[in-house]
């Protein structure tokens, strides 16, 4: 199956090259992702060719979210939650690939496009300051990390020969739905030589994602609904019992 | 088997959670208690989110309260009147309650208030209930009898009662009682059902025995059609302001405790009364102490992060 996908890529691929020339092209082997009761990941491959001198970097980044980082205070010997930062609009996964041989090299470009584990950009709900901030920062990243939802020590890219490359996208089975994007860019002495952007559709299907929407969209019925349930089977039971085996 | 709580978020072992429905319901049949102050500490332990478990018990409340009135509108053991009435208080109490719930879960205090409440009830219940039951069994056993308590501050509390106003007559229990009494104690069980998941049954029922002084005959059905009326609003605001109901948990709980507490009824009436009280109170101060580790238990980390909806 892969094989096959791969193969009808590089032809596509090839094809392409010869229409236009553009120094980057590639492609991925799905863009939806689909989350059941059974999801437990999901692997994604993209395949490009590079036509022209430069690094490749490229991300996924997942929607944005609101993260809450409480740290645990302890008062006679009882846990409590205690300082909460609130992180705003902050990426639900990001992953990095890149050619880059070691660390990324600090650049302005970088850091504008957010590529790297120290080119992220935080912002908090309000005003902290800075050290309070870094501290909270490195937990969240560092919790990512363990989750396998931050992945930003730049994993290599796998070339096939001079110009083609492959690597596999990976999806944890605790991503959140939502629109993610994959984006390769290829950059030449600090300046963009090339930008792509594919975006993936992560969505929750079946039973439990249904009842979700509900319970957050119509709360009011959702209410309803599990109150009329406790009334009805409060009484089933009773007169059942009562019915069939005496009171 | 496992199942998938959508509002959970967490996948669970569907044996486990019925299981645990059929011995919530076969001890809340026996005792006549909802089982509130067993199934949440329980859905805890099994790794329900607190703010989860606590609305979801509620829920379940509902359907097991709502069993058992009706066996006692059959035997004529309701005081309709006095549940109205308590069933005023209740809503104020348990609206304030859900309210109090948000802003405790908006800063992050929820976790540890619902505990934190369940030891100080638990533990103070379980004690008394304990020693109370070792007496009776003692003095059944070896004949002995212990001093009465004079119960002096309880008659002074209770003369003040007595002339507070608006005075109202109770037909069914036949008492004449100030209606601020069962207001105010209403309220502040309201408060408590909301916080902790539970009917407010085993504070309810003393309170009517000791405070209202109405005859024991009516004190459980009464004290069960309130909870059907309070458990609803309070499972509905939940619902609708906290989104912490998890349907597919309730239902199976539902299921499984209404069967368990009709079981339990019927073998209420064959077991020797105060061993399974004593047994009772060794239950709750078990659950009193389990929560108590949870309290203390360093945590696995001293961050914890969330994604906000």
């Amino acid at each position: 199956m892969m094989k096959k996908i791969f193969l009808t890529f590089l032809l596509l691929i090839s094809a392409s090259f010869a229409a236009n020339a553009a120094p980057i092209i590639s492609g991925i082997s799905t863009n939806e992702i689909n989350i059941d009761t059974k999801f437990r990941g999901a692997k994604i491959l993209l395949f490009g060719a590079k036509d022209d001198a430069g690094e490749i970097v490229i991300t996924v980044r997942g929607p944005k979210r609101n993260f809450m980082v409480t740290k645990k205070h302890k008062l006679l010997g009882v846990w409590y939650n205690g300082e909460r930062v609130k992180f705003k609009d902050t990426y639900s996964l990001y992953s990095l690939f890149s050619t880059f041989n070691a660390q990324e090299p600090i650049d302005d470009l970088l850091k504008e496009l957010e590529l790297g584990r120290n080119n992220l950009n935080f912002s908090t709900s309000s005003e902290i300051d800075e050290v309070k901030k870094n501290e909270f920062q490195l937990q969240l990243v560092d919790r990512m990390e363990k989750n396998h939802l931050y992945n930003t020590s730049s994993n290599k890219i796998d070339f096939l020969n001079e110009t083609l490359f492959k690597v596999m996208l990976d999806f944890p089975k605790n991503i959140s739905r939502g629109i993610y994007t994959v984006e390769i860019y290829l950059i030449n002495e600090g300046s963009l030589v090339s930008f792509q952007s594919i975006p993936i559709y992560v969505n929750q299907v079946g039973f439990s994602a249904k009842v979700l929407d509900f319970a957050f969209q119509q709360s009011f019925l959702y209410a309803l609904l599990s109150v009329a349930i406790a009334l009805i089977f409060g009484w089933l039971a009773n007169y059942l019992f009562a019915r069939f085996l005496g009171k | 088997m496992q199942i998938y709580l959508p509002i959970a978020e967490i996948p669970v072992n569907i044996l486990l959670i019925l299981l645990l429905g059929l011995t919530t319901g076969f001890l809340a049949g026996m005792f006549g208690i909802g089982g509130g102050f067993i199934a949440t500490p329980l859905l805890m332990f099994i790794g329900i989110p607190p703010a989860i478990a606590v609305s979801t018990s509620t829920n379940q409340i509902i359907a097991s309260s709502v069993s058992g009135v009706f066996a006692h509108f059959r035997k004529s053991s309701v005081d309709i009147k006095m549940g109205l009435v308590l069933v005023i208080g209740g809503f104020i109490g348990s609206t304030l309650g859900v309210s109090i719930f948000k802003i405790l879960q908006k800063t992050g205090h929820i976790d540890l208030v619902v505990a934190l409440t369940y030891v100080i009830f638990l533990g103070t219940i379980s004690v008394t209930m304990l020693i109370d039951s070792i007496k009776t069994l003692v003095e059944k056993k070896y004949g002995v009898t212990w001093e009465k308590n004079e119960n002096g501050n309880l008659d002074k509390f209770l003369a003040k009662i007595d002339r507070l106003p608006w005075k109202s007559h109770f037909p069914k229990s036949d008492i004449n009682v100030s209606l601020i009494v069962p207001i105010v104690l209403s309220i502040g069980i309201g408060i408590l059902v909301a916080l902790m998941g539970v009917g407010g049954g085993f504070l309810m029922i003393p309170a009517m025995i000791y405070i209202l002084r109405m005859p024991s005959s009516v004190v459980v059905g009464t004290s069960l059609f309130q909870i059907v009326f309070i458990a609803s609003n309070a499972t509905f605001l939940q619902a609708v302001t906290n989104n912490t109901v998890d349907i597919v948990l309730a239902f199976l709980m539902i299921i499984s405790s209404s069967i368990g507490a009709q079981i339990g009824t019927r073998t209420g009436y064959k077991v020797d009364a105060d061993s399974m009280r004593s047994f009772l109170s060794l239950l709750l101060l078990g659950v009193c102490v389990k929560m108590l580790f949870v309290l203390f238990k360093h945590p696995e980390s001293l961050y914890v992060i969330e994604i906000l909806k």
